[in-house]
């Protein structure tokens, strides 16, 4: 349900979910979910506790494969190929397709051995190379100036808010085309939460953003376009101004005006 | 009006039911302490007592010289032979409980196959080793006809050891947030990537500590060797470093010259032997402490 939008808005259609169902056991937490997310976009999921926007957003990058028990059924498309079709490898799918958690979950390493992880599994073990690679990453995320003289201190000592532009920076490295992001600035302060979305505005120039977040205000002030979760379906999807100042479904007015959630 | 005005509550105890709940508690916490400070008590009376029987018999020559059928005899071989065997049953030992726990831990799903290997390796442990040490003396020394053996004794150690070590391997990967095989594997890790890089090296503290711990066990053990590994240190040479011949360890030693052997000095050997056995393994243990923090810290960057 993709609107008209600004001619300088890429409005190509990188990756899109149809009639995606997921199952915990016998329990079906989303239900028969239909999402176009534009390329060079933020798409923000909003929607109450409990709704589904995480659990929709894990089908994305077949984190989902990880929990004993769980089942995705529909397609994900991603560039026109379904990314659960039986020969696509999930390998290749989370390289494509990167992702930030709702917690900093920085390794217990050093910062370069954190950001240089990614390359360092897909195979590049040029010292110089990868220390390129570092340095980018952590410009990108907005936190070189930060960390550049403690590279090889522990990522552990990072303040919350440094770890989750280190995480970004992490997944920046292995440079994806899409960044999927779970909650990314429930845990931070608000300082560190608008450096966060200051961070996600850069983004959207080079890399696809789907953006879980809980704060209504975050959706507004950083999506272009934003789909409505409501027990486990998606009620309302459209370009973020409108579903704000406009919503066409009830649930969805009752939700951002603050009647539930 | 006075009257109208409730009485402030009184912040003291009052005789009625507050003294006698305060009372109580004390004498809890008394009795809690007692208990726990009589634990270290015992062992430092323990030590001490080793060390005041014991501590005449150690020399340079006790501690390497050979044994003796006459007085004089030392304990040299017999702790190169614990040492030996020590190794001989970690080599063993550690790369299969780690592949089985690393299996169980990070690849089976719930199901039958784990189920059943998680129970075998249950019934396994609370085999007694007295017990385990008849098997052995059944497969290796019989069946196999290889006699007493010191790779006899460390095949028997190892069954006796496995369950316990790939139990200690799976409470260290389990340890391991899920968060960091989230994060490996959303940047595209296979899973073999993940454990080598990310859980291996988050668990390494524990899992020495869990190694070490078990070696202290080995290094103790006796019911399991009697029958496997023999009673007599090697007729060739001392030291030797065949596996296939008969290696009397520290520990079984200590129970020999006590039960069996006709030395006359039996008690300078006795508490020299036990004392010694005693330092090795409280080595053991405070080893595992430290190896473990240090590891831990050299492997995430911080103490824990």
């Amino acid at each position: 349900m993709i609107e008209a939008s600004p001619a300088s808005v890429d409005t190509r259609e990188k990756l899109s979910a149809a009639n995606v169902s997921v199952y915990y056991g016998s329990f079906q937490a989303i239900k028969n979910a239909s999402l176009k997310m534009a390329a060079k976009t933020v798409t923000a999921l909003i929607g109450p506790s409990g709704c589904g926007k995480s659990t929709f957003l894990r089908a994305l990058n077949r984190m989902h494969d990880l929990t004993p028990g769980a089942r995705v059924e529909g397609a994900v498309m991603l560039d026109g190929q379904d990314i659960y079709a039986p020969d696509a490898d999930p390998v290749i799918i989370r390289h494509r397709i990167g992702m930030v958690f709702q917690r900093p979950n920085p390794f217990p390493k050093t910062i370069f051995e954190n950001v240089a992880y990614g390359p360092k599994i897909h195979g590049e073990r040029d010292r110089q190379r990868l220390a390129t690679i570092v340095e980018t990453s952590l410009r990108q995320a907005a936190l070189w100036d930060e960390v550049k003289d403690r590279l090889n201190r522990s990522a552990l000592d990072l303040s919350g808010g440094q770890q989750q532009r280190m995480c970004i920076a992490r997944v920046l490295a292995v440079e994806p085309e899409v960044i999927l992001m779970d909650e990314p600035a429930s845990a931070l302060d608000p300082i560190a939460t608008s450096k966060i979305e200051d961070l996600i505005g850069e983004l959207k120039q080079d890399y696809t953003v789907v953006i879980v977040t809980h704060s209504m205000q975050q959706a507004a002030r950083i999506s272009e376009y934003t789909a409505f979760f409501h027990l486990g379906e998606i009620v309302e999807i459209g370009t973020t101004t409108n579903i704000f100042t406009r919503p066409r479904e009830k649930r969805t007015e009752d939700y951002i005006t603050g009647r539930f959630g | 009006m006075a009257s109208a005005v409730p009485a402030a509550r009184r912040l003291a105890s009052d005789a009625a039911g507050n003294r006698g709940r305060h009372l109580t508690d004390a004498v809890a916490t008394v009795i809690l302490w007692l208990m726990a400070v009589s634990i270290i008590l015992m062992l430092i009376a323990f030590i001490a007592y080793l060390f005041y029987l014991g501590f005449g018999s150690l020399s340079w020559q006790f501690l390497t010289g050979p044994p003796s059928q006459q007085a004089g005899g030392g304990i040299g071989p017999e702790i190169y032979n614990s040492f030996y065997i020590l190794v001989l049953t970690l080599a063993f030992t550690v790369p299969i409980s780690l592949a089985a726990g690393i299996y169980l831990q990070e690849y089976a799903r719930p199901g039958l196959f784990r189920s059943v290997v998680q129970f075998s390796a249950e019934s396994l442990a609370t085999v007694p080793s007295i017990v385990m040490g008849l098997f052995g003396l059944l497969i290796f020394v019989f069946y196999f006809h290889w006699g007493f053996t010191a790779l006899g004794g460390a095949l028997t150690m190892t069954l006796l050891n496995l369950p316990a070590l790939m139990r200690v391997t799976q409470e260290a990967l389990a340890s391991v947030p899920d968060s960091l095989r989230e994060a490996s594997v959303g940047l595209g890790a296979t899973k073999w990537q993940t454990v080598v890089r990310t859980v291996l090296p988050s668990a390494i503290g524990r899992l020495t500590t869990g190694v070490v711990l078990i070696a202290g066990r080995i290094f103790g053990e006796t019911a399991a060797l009697i029958f496997t590994a023999g009673l007599s240190v090697s007729a060739n040479h001392p030291y030797e470093l065949n596996p296939f011949r008969s290696a009397e360890t520290l520990a079984i030693h200590l129970w020999y010259t006590h039960s069996e052997s006709v030395i006359p000095d039996v008690d300078r050997v006795g508490n020299g032997s036990a004392l010694v056995l005693l330092i090795m393994v409280l080595a053991f243990n405070i080893a595992a402490r430290v190896v473990g923090a240090a590891l831990t810290k050299r492997f995430t960057g911080r103490s824990s």
